[in-house]
């Protein structure tokens, strides 16, 4: 599904190039779930952002399917991270004024995205994360964990084939972390969605079927 | 909590709920493009009323053109010597019918110094108003008929203003009976005479129309009757004395004189130069003054949009980040903040309007004396000013917002 070969991650710094990823050969199949670990500064945000087409790699490749992914146009890429990734992030990254509801609906906002049944859709999600009681609430009417919640339901709108996740239950208590990675599990194995969660935590890092671990740039096990 | 009603999702929905959900920042982006469209509008609509009022002032002053027969002077025509040369008086038809742009109104006429009981004063023969429309082929020309226009005003544009004020209306005889005259101020006192007091004039009875009130001009001392029976009473025939022309001062600097010399080549045409001076510098001043204005506004409004617009992107850098990942390209995100100042924009060229024309109706009045109404064609210019004003002032905040990327979503702790 998506593949990274000899990625390369450079940053310029005045003591000179600082590698963020250093030849990194990654293949993703469909329905994994993957997580990555590492420690502060090991590369595991800059990994997710490239697979995303958020930033592009010094060097090497990365394919989606048959696509190329670090030489697309930014309308390429906006159109691919619209169809084919959801993300769920560590801040939840919902927009404040809008509700629960409206934010899951938010990616079907993207010109393009063509979908017409969004508010059966998005009511779905929400009964899906167990919030459709909550669906006219703002999001700082919502728990940490229920904003949460609405974010993975927004990264499934679009019927992603793969979840790309920074640190998803970094801002919860564990309670709440098991609620978020049950599901996750839920969403890989009843819909096959592959998912790659950037995680600290070993609990959470426990749910993935492979795990990745990086360590200054570079892929230590798991490749 | 909102109502629950709950519809899709769409760009323009988004921006709606935004401006639902920041009102006091829109509120305040608003007012800054109101206040300034009020403020050019409220200006321009008294300027508008100000400028008619001085060309008609100007307007006024008389004629700034003379067409004089060749070897006269101006000297002879105010002096209105018995042996000053004369043209024929068809030249003004043949200026009437040419294709000249500039020639807002026409006089020919003929004066001569005459004895009226037993003083010296000067007769001129005029063309009442009513006899030169009633010439179907003067008002096929356009120059009759078409009312009081100003030479040096505003375009015709302008006219709806209905501004109405009669001590400003320029002079014209409307009608004269062959036998009445209209007497001048100073000539009526030096005369004894009142109105329907008869004179006696070359051994004709003439009866008083009207006194004229002061001018303060050669038109005190003179008496005017219907040019046909001077030329009659002189035996002048068809003659004039000269052509006075209110030309526009703008096509007298575009070359109106030349264009008048190469129709009537055996004739002497000059402006009278304080007037035509007075003219164009006013005009000038007015336009510059308008012109001013309008960059000041242009700079105050682009500023504070695009203030109100860059703190806008800044606060949204975490939601704008957000719609990048999720999939709104740049150029979505760019238009996004585009819209948002143009509908802004639109908005305060609407309220601007209603704003500055009431502002304007009610300062008019008050501080300037004159009676202001609304102009209608300011209202589509106020909203493209105002649109365009708005447009530029976000582009750059608009350009920055499509460049942000989302790492800062993905990068906490």
């Amino acid at each position: 599904m998506l593949t990274l070969k000899n990625v390369t991650k450079t940053y310029r710094h005045s003591d000179g190039d600082v590698y963020a990823l250093r030849d990194i050969d990654l293949t993703i199949g469909a329905g994994d779930f993957i997580t990555v670990t590492g420690g502060s500064g090991s590369g595991k945000t800059t990994l997710l952002l490239c697979m995303a087409g958020l930033m592009r790699p010094t060097s090497g490749t990365i394919t989606f399917g048959d696509r190329k992914i670090e030489t697309a146009t930014d309308k390429e890429l906006s159109a691919y991270r619209s169809k084919h990734i959801g993300f769920v992030m560590q801040s939840f990254a919902l927009i404040p004024y809008l509700t629960a509801i409206e934010n899951v609906m938010l990616p079907l906002a993207v010109p393009g995205a063509g979908r017409t049944d969004q508010v059966s859709a998005a009511t779905d999600l929400l009964q899906l994360v167990g919030l459709e009681n909550r669906r006219n609430h703002l999001p700082r009417e919502l728990s940490a964990g229920q904003q949460q919640r609405v974010a993975v339901a927004r990264a499934m709108i679009n019927e992603p084939s793969l979840i790309l996740a920074d640190e998803p239950t970094g801002n919860l208590d564990p309670a709440l972390s098991g609620e978020i990675m049950q599901l996750f599990t839920e969403i890989n194995k009843q819909r096959g969605v592959t998912i790659v969660m950037v995680t600290h935590s070993p609990a959470a890092a426990a749910y993935g079927n492979r795990n990745i671990r990086l360590a200054e740039g570079r892929i230590l096990a798991g490749a | 909590m909102r109502k629950p009603s709950v519809k899709g999702l769409s760009v323009g929905r988004l921006i709606r709920i935004e401006f639902r959900q920041r009102r006091t920042q829109m509120i305040s982006g608003l007012l800054a493009i109101t206040l300034g469209i009020a403020v050019i509008v409220a200006i321009r609509s008294i300027s508008l009323v100000s400028e008619k009022a001085v060309a008609i002032n100007l307007d006024n002053l008389g004629a700034n053109v003379l067409v004089l027969p060749q070897g006269a002077t101006v000297d002879n025509y105010y002096t209105a010597d018995i042996d000053a040369p004369t043209l024929p008086e068809e030249y003004a038809e043949t200026i009437a019918t040419s294709d000249l742009t500039g020639v807002d109104n026409m006089s020919p006429k003929l004066t001569r110094r005459v004895n009226v009981n037993g003083e010296k004063i000067v007769l001129t023969g005029i063309l009442p108003k009513n006899e030169l429309v009633s010439k179907p082929i003067w008002k096929r020309s356009g120059l009759f008929g078409k009312g009081l226009k100003a030479s040096c005003g505003p375009s015709p544009l302008n006219e709806s203003h209905g501004y109405k004020d009669e001590k400003l209306q320029r002079k014209s005889i409307e009608a004269l009976a062959e036998y009445d005259c209209l007497v001048g101020a100073t000539a009526a006192q030096k005369l004894h005479l009142k109105e329907n007091s008869n004179l006696t004039i070359e051994g004709k009875s003439f009866r008083v129309e009207k006194v004229l009130p002061e001018t303060g001009t050669v038109d005190d001392d003179r008496v005017f009757a219907h040019l046909h029976t001077v030329q009659r009473l002189l035996g002048i025939g068809s003659q004039v004395s000269a052509i006075e022309i209110m030309g526009c001062c703008n096509a007298i600097t575009d070359g109106l004189l030349s264009k008048l010399r190469n129709i009537l080549p055996d004739t002497r045409v000059t402006t009278i130069g304080q007037i035509v001076s007075t003219q164009v510098q006013t005009n000038k001043l007015m336009k510059k003054l308008s012109v001013v204005f309008l960059i000041i506004i242009v700079f105050v409004g682009a500023v504070s949009i695009g203030n109100s617009m860059w703190a806008n992107v800044n606060e949204r850098k975490k939601e704008i980040g957000t719609l990048r990942m999720i999939g709104f390209p740049k150029t979505s995100v760019y238009r996004m903040i585009l819209t948002k100042a143009m509908v802004l924009g639109l908005a305060g060229g609407v309220l601007g309007y209603a704003i500055g024309s009431m502002a304007a109706m009610w300062l008019g009045p008050e501080f300037a004396g004159i009676e202001v109404s609304p102009t209608l064609m300011l209202l589509p210019a106020s909203v493209a000013l105002s649109t365009a004003v708005a447009a530029i002032g976000a582009a750059i905040p608009a350009y920055f917002a499509g460049r942000i990327e989302p790492f800062d979503n993905m990068q906490e702790n």
